[in-house]
């Protein structure tokens, strides 16, 4: 029922081409949807392409969506989702060259480091987790999917995604911890 | 479902979920809160996810930019505003009766429709550009 999905209504005025519900939905998932795909591939240009990519296809679609068990919020995240582990199974199989070195998350041992640059330092250490932990990890934490919704997004069972947050939240903090060696 | 939460499971779910309780699966959020309200031992399983759930929580994505916004919003379908509608068709019904008043009249109609018949003057392309300008102008 359109009552219990937020965007149902909204999406139905979209798919009748109201240019102000275009507007106000933009306004409700764009960021969400950018922060989704920045913190999954770890690229911002990467992560606006796929934004794009993503709302051509809710334009796409919002004329034919009917209201049933998965809200519109859970389409579009899996619509992202896909578009992001695609992009990142590309990147995967092409050779990266010899001069290439995986993100070094630098540690939080300083105190007086800005906000910005603990944001970054969060950043790399999220970029250079194993991919699983950091999908269950932006799904979860970030995107505050329930564990379910998460955990179907990713092929899995609860079981199986709690044990991929423990053990990546125990690496970002190690990767932030340690000191210089 | 039992209110009680076994130690293992406590100690699962926060290091699975962090912290705060907002977090913690709905449907354990209740034997979880009242675990760590009665347990000397939840006390320190939470200071030590709540100092992980502080460095994600350090992470910040920026904003979108504008032009992405615009872009966003220039990509989606339009639909045809009243006005474009009406215009479209009233165009169509032109169309149509002037296509079946030269149909029903015939070569006569035609004729009659001459432009020496209706005595106006037809401007050419250039001419109605410069119609306006000073006839020096023109001449340049």
């Amino acid at each position: 029922m359109i009552g219990d999905d937020p965007d149902g209504e909204l999406v139905r005025r979209v798919g009748e081409g109201d240019p102000h519900a275009v507007e106000t939905l933009v306004a409700r998932k764009l960021q969400r949807m950018t922060a989704l795909a920045q913190r999954l591939l770890g690229d911002r240009t990467e992560a606006e392409d796929v934004v794009q990519e993503l709302f051509l296809r809710v334009w796409k679609s919002a004329a034919s969506w009917r209201p049933g068990a998965a809200k519109f919020d859970t389409w579009m995240h899996r619509v992202a989702y896909n578009l992001c582990t695609d992009r990142l199974r590309k990147r995967r199989e092409v050779a990266l060259p010899e001069t290439w070195d995986a993100p070094d998350p630098q540690p939080l041992a300083d105190a007086g480091i800005t906000a910005e640059q603990q944001s970054d330092a969060v950043g790399r250490a999220l970029a250079s987790l194993a991919p699983r932990q950091r999908e269950a990890i932006v799904l979860t934490y970030y995107q505050e999917l329930p564990n379910r919704e998460a955990a179907a997004l990713m092929g899995i069972g609860v079981d199986a995604l709690e044990s991929l947050l423990a053990r990546g939240r125990r690496a970002l903090r190690a990767r932030l911890e340690e000191g210089d060696e | 479902m039992s209110d009680e939460m076994d130690p293992q499971r406590f100690e699962a779910l926060i290091a699975a979920y962090g912290a705060t309780p907002a977090r913690w699966p709905e449907e354990e959020r209740a034997a979880a809160e009242a675990f760590a309200r009665r347990d000397p031992r939840a006390a320190s399983l939470l200071a030590d996810a709540d100092t992980i759930d502080a460095l994600l929580f350090a992470h910040r994505v920026a904003e979108p930019s504008r032009t992405l916004r615009a872009m966003v919003i220039e990509s989606a379908p339009r639909r045809r505003t009243i006005g474009r509608r009406l215009r479209l068709w009233w165009s169509s019904i032109l169309f149509a009766l002037v296509a079946g008043a030269g149909a029903l009249a015939g070569s006569a109609a035609t004729a009659a429709l001459a432009p020496a018949a209706l005595n106006v003057q037809l401007y050419s392309h250039d001419e109605v550009l410069n119609y306006d300008d000073a006839p020096e102008e023109v001449a340049k």
